[in-house]
């Protein structure tokens, strides 16, 4: 079961999870459920992003909701203040937050452990605090108000599909999403997943053969970040304002919380355990002020009984069903 | 005296004032850090559950039905606040660390203290509501002027509790046999262990001392926060930049950076206003981690292949 399925084996649940993402929002039909259907696709994005940078390298990053950020206000400040088109400045965006997760990368693969992790978590304070103080381009803690979903895209011949409704825009996300994990899953499979294992595993070892084990790191910081961007693009479009308070450090707990509970350094690990995360605290409604009581207890108790998360779980359950067939 | 020699001097004593303070709250993580190697996201929430008790102990237990003076409610405010911090951290040792500590990795304790945070906050917010509360000291109102200096009798109380708890502490790592223990244990578990020191008490221990610490900086720093259930938040990251920048697990790097912290802390609001002190901090928590990775005072740490 931990072994990679085959690639063909690979594609029925490819279909099934897009057969899946298209019939949610009519499974979840108010408008509330379809928000947080949503806000869910986003929480995938970036639990896959993290999970590209702790689960596959080792790198605790405590500071990814400060790229997530840098996705959010690049592109809305590029497309209020100067005029781009969305899908520019979100390309724009996603390429600053990767930049940025570059250099910090640069100096950060020198540090390990906890070290990297207070780095990371100061780097998402300096930007929380950028946003809250620089007040002349993200108006600061008044907020950016009145943002425009995506614009709508025309294809001739066929309606124009408009991203104020969310099941279109929970189908842009959403489909992101799917492309981006393919994009990993077939990445990790690859003689690079091999190396990123390989630095986790043991740098020191690996860089004895020959792996430049700083520059892999580097790589995957980047490109986790970039990914954090790009789910930020989509975040002030969605809400319609665009406050510094939504990119509050807990965040990046909140997406630490999602990989490590669904699963680290598995692929689908990350992508259960935001879609989990991000349902609990609206099922646990019902316990009105106690919710967020009961999830934090949730954390707790998965990490305690469940180390390997949601998937290791899984995989647990199979095997004991497994032993009691094969038992006469 | 000069008035810009006063302002300095001024500045300076806030400055160590506000660092006396951090240090508290931060010795208590570089404890921990010490024997653990674990970081203690929750150790922001004791401090707020010490801010609390501090202030219902001020204006409800002691005063109200013990009859006891301002003074005194106060001062009986921080030991029960040291009190309560020390039943949480108890609790959150035979919680998560105890459970936790054989299985070596870094991350899940870290992620299942997130947890323990949330639930504390909340467990606060369900208790107190979100409305801000103001614990007043009765120290706070006296000032005492020498020259051109001011400084309220709170500060002083707040550099003598410190300078007590870092002594207190220092002696009984020093000089009691448990604290040399604890330093084995720090040094290298498992040979520790084989010496027949009792691991599990002393790291239980620790736990509970560096809480305690946390619950007496809640009740010393009430005053000076806006006491909400998630007042910790503000002051534990700040005290994330001086563990590092101290050196992560070394007590003394520790003092020395939270009292520098909190001296250009004071100088950044007289210079450059108290909007941009995070990012003051937060720079030069990046610049020491790019200069001087170890932190002020290097920890000898061998890693082995």
């Amino acid at each position: 079961m931990s072994s990679p399925a085959r690639p063909a084996a690979r594609w029925p649940w490819f279909l099934a999870a897009l057969a899946a993402t298209a019939a949610a929002p009519w499974l979840l039909a108010t408008p509330y459920w379809r928000g947080i259907l949503v806000i869910c696709a986003m929480n995938v994005l970036l639990a896959l992003s993290l999970n590209l940078i702790l689960g596959y390298t080792g790198q605790l990053n405590l500071g990814q909701s400060g790229f997530f950020a840098i996705g959010a206000y690049v592109t809305t400040v590029l497309v209020k203040t100067y005029g781009w088109n969305f899908w520019l400045a979100c390309i724009a965006a996603s390429g600053a937050a990767g930049a940025v997760g570059l250099l910090l990368a640069a100096f950060a693969v020198r540090l390990r452990g906890h070290y990297l992790g207070i780095a990371s978590l100061g780097f998402a304070v300096i930007v929380y605090q950028i946003l809250v103080n620089w007040e002349k381009v993200t108006e600061g803690v008044r907020g950016i108000y009145g943002i425009m979903p995506p614009p709508p895209i025309r294809i001739p011949g066929l309606p124009e599909i408009a991203f104020g409704n969310q099941v279109a825009l929970f189908y842009l996300v959403g489909g992101i999403a799917l492309l981006v994990y393919l994009m990993l899953d077939n990445l990790v499979r690859s003689p690079v997943g091999e190396t990123l294992r390989a630095i986790r595993e043991d740098e020191i070892s690996a860089g004895s053969l020959g792996v430049h084990a700083a520059k892999w790191k580097a790589f995957a910081f980047g490109l986790g970040s970039a990914i954090a961007g790009l789910a930020g693009c989509f975040y002030p479009g969605f809400v319609g304002t665009l406050v510094p308070d939504a990119f509050n450090i807990v965040e990046s707990f909140t997406m630490m919380a999602m990989v490590i509970v669904g699963g680290m350094g598995t692929m689908i690990g990350p992508v259960i355990g935001a879609i989990v995360l991000t349902f609990l605290p609206e099922l646990l409604r019902g316990f009105g002020e106690m919710r967020l009581m009961v999830y934090g207890v949730a954390l707790t108790l998965v990490v305690l009984f469940l180390p390997g998360g949601i998937v290791q779980g899984w995989q647990a359950l199979q095997a004991r069903i497994g032993a009691w067939r094969a038992a006469p | 005296m000069s008035d810009f020699a006063a302002l300095i001097l001024q500045q300076s004593i806030n400055g160590i004032y506000l660092g006396c303070l951090y240090v508290m709250v931060a010795l208590g993580l570089t404890l921990i850090y010490g024997v653990l190697n674990q970081i203690n996201f929750a150790h922001a929430d004791f401090v707020t559950a010490g801010a609390f008790t501090a202030f219902f102990v001020t204006t409800r237990f002691a005063t109200k039905m013990l009859g006891l003076s301002d003074v005194t409610g106060y001062l009986l405010s921080i030991v029960l606040a040291l009190g309560v911090g020390a039943l949480l951290g108890l609790a959150i040792n035979a919680a998560v660390f105890a459970p936790l500590r054989n299985r070596g990795d870094e991350l899940r304790p870290l992620i299942a203290t997130i947890g323990v945070s949330v639930l504390v906050e909340n467990g606060q917010l369900a208790l107190f509501g979100p409305v801000p509360y103001q614990l007043d000291s009765p120290f706070s109102q006296q000032t005492i002027r020498l020259g051109k200096i001011f400084f309220t009798e709170q500060s002083v109380l707040v550099v003598a509790a410190a300078a007590l708890a870092i002594g207190a502490l220092y002696a009984f790592m020093r000089f009691t046999f448990l604290g040399k223990a604890l330093r084995a244990v720090a040094q290298d578990r498992e040979t520790a262990g084989l010496m027949g020191i009792n691991q599990n008490f002393l790291i239980g221990l620790t736990v509970v001392i560096a809480s305690a610490l946390a619950g007496m900086a809640g009740a010393l720093l009430g005053p000076v926060i806006v006491l909400t259930p998630f007042a910790g938040t503000s002051v534990i990251v700040k005290a994330f930049a001086i563990v590092i920048i101290g050196g992560f697990g070394n007590m003394e790097g520790t003092i020395l950076a939270g009292i520098l912290v909190g001296v250009i802390e004071a100088f950044t609001v007289q210079y450059l206003g108290s909007g941009v002190i995070d990012l003051v901090v937060f720079a030069l928590l990046l610049l020491m981690l790019a200069v001087r990775p170890t932190g002020l005072i290097a920890e000898r740490r061998e890693e082995n292949v």
